[in-house]
């Protein structure tokens, strides 16, 4: 277990039941500040809910979550974001009837005055913060490869193209700590590398990430901390060799499909 | 004051009212939990059975039962027809939900204004002779009323027994708890969907039918006016679950009755508001759902 | 062009002028925020009402007709207080109906606040005088300019289209900043909207409340037209003929609400109006109509939902290229 002061999110005891139906049981777990990490484990292990959980989408039932030394347990997903806390979706949800430079503009927090009150009165002042959002915001798609795109509704986008922009608009955000719920999911290999990058260049920069991910060797390149979870437990915390070595995590992995690193679960 | 026999009276009411909306409202649940949007049409579907029977009751002048079960059987047809012509192919597009329910909402239009282009503005009754109150037991009503809560009762066992003895009626289960699931499991959901669409047209024209029989005179605006009392029993009962529909109904026929014991009559609808504000405030997911389609 | 021809068209111009407001005011609810604003006639019916009674003096006990307030406030006094009513009724029903995102679940509950709004002013006589309505309602600044009844609508129409003017604006300025892009994020996306910070719950609720004043507006433009206004005035059918002019003139466009307003609310309703009665029918037309109405709407959503003045995609600090025009068409075509 980290300290309090290294971690920069601990999840403690967290249950969470859907009707009659256990999804998350006792789930607990810490992550370092600064690090990527990775959330593994086999289908149904409640990966998806416990991130749910900690981002606010799903109401806190039992146990407690800790953001950034503060407890976040009941927080609303807005209220998380405006304290830094992230999260992206397994598929990718833009803003439908925005173009993709409004994507990410909208994913500015605090910053932009957006308000009635502001749409009348305010305008010149807006506009001059607008002119500044906009060269951010064109800095970051220029980054992912996206500029070009700007201009056009986002829902034409291509699948690999929307999950970049999925990741603009994150980045876009200023957040402390980004959830991930699978970012590699159907993406074909070419841009798994790049986001790879991407996803490295955001750690350097300060932030700290939580994937959740099936892929593996995704995994294992990027990840410095491992938590794996099965049936809603979180089983261990560690690297991913030593998970192999975990007679354990590979029995939770073997009984539902395959076998843990190298093969794809 | 107000006397202990007015208040059973109204509990006999009660029972009546719960009987017309539980057939209408077990109808609209069923398709709700299947189709994923809520048909704003429905009302009409009702005021479509009332005029149906009318036709045959008071214009042809059949028995009032026979022209019921004539007319709730036209009603499925008309909502089949709907569903395969309009709704389904809209819903399969997919796109934003708003859409259909909007929809729906032009189709009530399409069917309260034909509805009244074809039978005409003014009100009409059923082919019924005036019937004095039975008594049954503390309760006085009369035959028609008791043979309104004998169709609901035999309904209720009919659809009890198709979702749980019948191949069908488990394929609807399964198609409302997850309908990619059920799709995916070799169900097939087209077949089961225009199925509903119907038992649920039989069920709006039946309920319409013996709303009309208990209210005694209606016109073409009938249904839309009971439409969110509909929508009450089944959000009370929770989108989807018949059986929380029955419930539904149960306890806000019996409100409804009960509360013109103690406030003017014409203020009865208001209960019922009263009620599915109260639910949606404190129990979106109503008694029988579960949190998640809420 | 005959005077009684010149007198038709103008009455058909304020008329189409209080129709904008309707169409805009929708606009920004169901427009831009995607809310599905059944119950809209509710409010243009709460700013009639409340217009009406504010202009008109006390009711006179043994006139038989009766309502509240009375206060004989000039214009534009009234139409404030009806849009006023209208906002904080809307403000209401916000609170009431948006806590869950369902579109649903909030459209139902728009419908039984219609349904028991309607109920409550039919059955309470005392409010706004039952299904009778409220009459004799005196027409802003028509003492000013001394007008007969006929030339009045010459006095209207400029005053109408100051209000529409102004609402026009405002509606224009939100499509253009950053709080009508949150609205939109909030239409796409509520969820994902929240995960970013917005605050969905109160966007959605102003969003309303404003739809809800630009109804009441209408309605109070209309009562001091017209005069009265009762219930059939605001049946449900009313809504379902916003929505369709405004889906049809081009949702999330001010303009296309402009247009929406003169093609639906004009050309088809006033068009048939035109159509002779048939004999001994004279419900018939306007049931045909309302089919009508009914066969645009889906018609609409069919085949182009966009509408005739779709929503414009905003460039930002840049000017539209030609290089990007040809590449649009190219990736069109080969789309």
């Amino acid at each position: 277990m980290l300290s309090a002061s290294d971690a920069i999110l601990q999840v403690e005891h967290v249950s969470h039941a859907f009707g009659g139906v256990r999804a998350v049981q006792d789930c607990t777990f810490s992550v370092p500040a600064g690090s990527i990490s990775g959330l593994i484990g086999p289908n149904g292990a409640g990966k998806t809910t416990a991130i749910n959980v900690v981002g606010g989408a799903l109401k806190l039932q039992h146990g407690r979550v800790r953001y950034a030394g503060v407890d976040t347990s009941g927080w609303s997903p807005a209220q998380m974001a405006r304290q830094g806390l992230l999260r992206t979706f397994q598929l990718s949800r833009e803003f439908a009837r925005l173009t993709v430079l409004e994507n990410v503009l909208v994913a500015a927090t605090g910053q932009i005055d957006e308000t009635l009150r502001g749409a009348l009165f305010r305008r010149r002042a807006i506009r001059a913060r607008e002119r500044q959002l906009v060269d951010q915001a064109r800095q970051i798609l220029s980054n992912f490869g996206l500029d070009a795109l700007r201009n056009d509704w986002a829902e034409t986008l291509s699948g690999g193209q929307k999950r970049l922009l999925e990741l603009a608009r994150a980045v876009m955000a200023r957040p402390k700590l980004l959830l991930l719920d699978e970012p590699m999911a159907g993406v074909n290999p070419a841009l798994i590398d790049r986001i790879e990058g991407h996803l490295r260049e955001l750690r350097d920069q300060g932030l700290t990430l939580l994937l959740v991910e099936h892929n593996l060797n995704v995994v294992e390149r990027l990840c410095d901390l491992v938590i794996v979870m099965a049936e809603g437990r979180t089983l261990a915390e560690g690297t991913l060799a030593d998970h192999r070595a975990n007679p354990e995590v590979v029995r939770a992995y073997l009984g539902s499909s395959g076998t843990v690193g190298g093969a794809r679960v | 004051m107000i006397s202990m026999h007015l208040f059973v009276l109204s509990i006999g009411f009660g029972l009546v009212t719960a009987s017309v909306l539980a057939l209408a409202a077990v109808g609209l649940t069923l398709q709700f939990g299947i189709t994923n949007y809520a048909n704003f049409a429905y009302g009409d579907y009702l005021t479509l059975g009332a005029y149906l029977t009318w036709t045959f009751n008071g214009a042809l002048g059949w028995n009032i039962w026979l022209s019921l079960v004539i007319g709730s059987l036209l009603v499925g047809l008309v909502a089949l027809v709907i569903s395969q012509v309009i709704l389904d192919p809209f819903a399969r597009r997919g796109g934003p939900v708003v859409y259909i329910l909007i929809i729906t909402f032009g189709l009530s239009l399409i069917m309260s204004n034909g509805i009244l282009a074809i039978w005409g503005a003014d009100y009409k009754e059923y082919n019924v002779g005036f019937e004095t109150p039975v008594n049954v037991g503390p309760l006085s009503l009369t035959a028609d009323q008791l043979g309104i809560i004998g169709i609901t009762v035999a309904m209720m066992i009919a659809i009890h027994l198709l979702l749980t003895r019948t191949k069908v009626g488990k394929a609807m289960r399964a198609m409302s708890d997850d309908t990619s699931l059920a799709a995916v499991s070799g169900i097939p959901t087209e077949r089961i969907t225009a199925l509903v669409w119907v038992i649920s047209g039989v069920l709006a024209g039946l309920g319409g039918g013996v709303l009309a029989l208990n209210v005694v005179t209606f016109d073409s605006s009938m249904g839309v006016t009971f439409l969110f009392v509909i929508f009450a029993a089944v959000i009370l009962g929770g989108i989807g679950k018949p059986y929380g529909a029955m419930l539904g109904a149960l306890v806000i026929g019996l409100a409804v009755e009960i509360s013109a014991v103690f406030f003017p009559s014409q203020y009865k609808l208001d209960t019922a508001f009263v009620i599915l504000v109260l639910i949606l405030l404190f129990r979106p997911q109503g008694l029988l759902g579960v949190v998640g389609k809420a | 062009m005959t005077s009684s021809t010149g007198y038709y068209i103008a009455n058909l111009a304020a008329y189409f002028l209080i129709y904008c407001t309707f169409t805009l005011g929708l606009n920004i609810s169901f427009g831009m925020t995607g809310i599905l604003d059944f119950a809209f006639v509710t409010f243009m019916a709460t700013g009639a009402y409340f217009a009406g009674v504010t202009a008109l003096g006390p009711s006179t006990p043994g006139s038989e007709i009766y309502y509240i307030l009375g206060l004989n406030w000039p214009f534009p006094l009234d139409l404030l207080v009806g849009a006023a009513a209208a906002g904080l009724l809307g403000g209401l029903v916000g609170l009431l109906a948006m806590r869950r995102l369902r579109s649903d679940y909030l459209a139902i509950v728009m419908v039984a606040v219609w349904t028991i709004a309607w109920n409550l002013v039919s059955n309470f006589s005392n409010l706004f005088d039952g299904t009778q309505g409220i009459v004799g309602v005196p027409q802003p600044l028509s003492t000013n300019f001394n007008t007969d009844p006929n030339s009045y609508v010459y006095v209207f129409i400029p005053l109408a289209a100051i209000v529409i003017g102004i609402l026009l604006v405002i509606g224009y300025c939100i499509e253009r900043s950053p709080f009508g892009r949150a609205l939109r994020a909030v239409r796409a996306d509520p969820d994902v909207a929240s995960t970013f910070g917005k605050p969905t719950f109160r966007l959605r609720l102003t969003s309303v409340m404003l739809a809800s004043a630009y109804a009441g507006i209408g309605g109070a433009l209309t009562i001091e037209f017209i005069g009265a206004m009762n219930t059939s005035g605001w049946a449900i059918i009313e809504t379902v003929i916003v929505f369709t002019a405004l889906l049809v003139g081009g949702r999330g466009n001010v303009f296309g609400a402009i247009l929406g307003a003169l093609l639906v609310r004009i050309v088809i309703i006033e068009g048939t109006g035109l159509l002779p009665q048939i004999p001994g029918h004279p419900e018939l037309l306007g049931a045909f109509r309302n089919i009508a109405i009914g066969v645009v709407v889906i018609l609409v959503l069919v085949f182009r939902p966009q509408g005739v003045l779709p929503e414009r995609r905003r460039l930002y600090f840049e000017q539209p290229n030609r290089e990007r025009k040809a590449r649009k068409s190219i990736r069109a075509i080969s789309k």
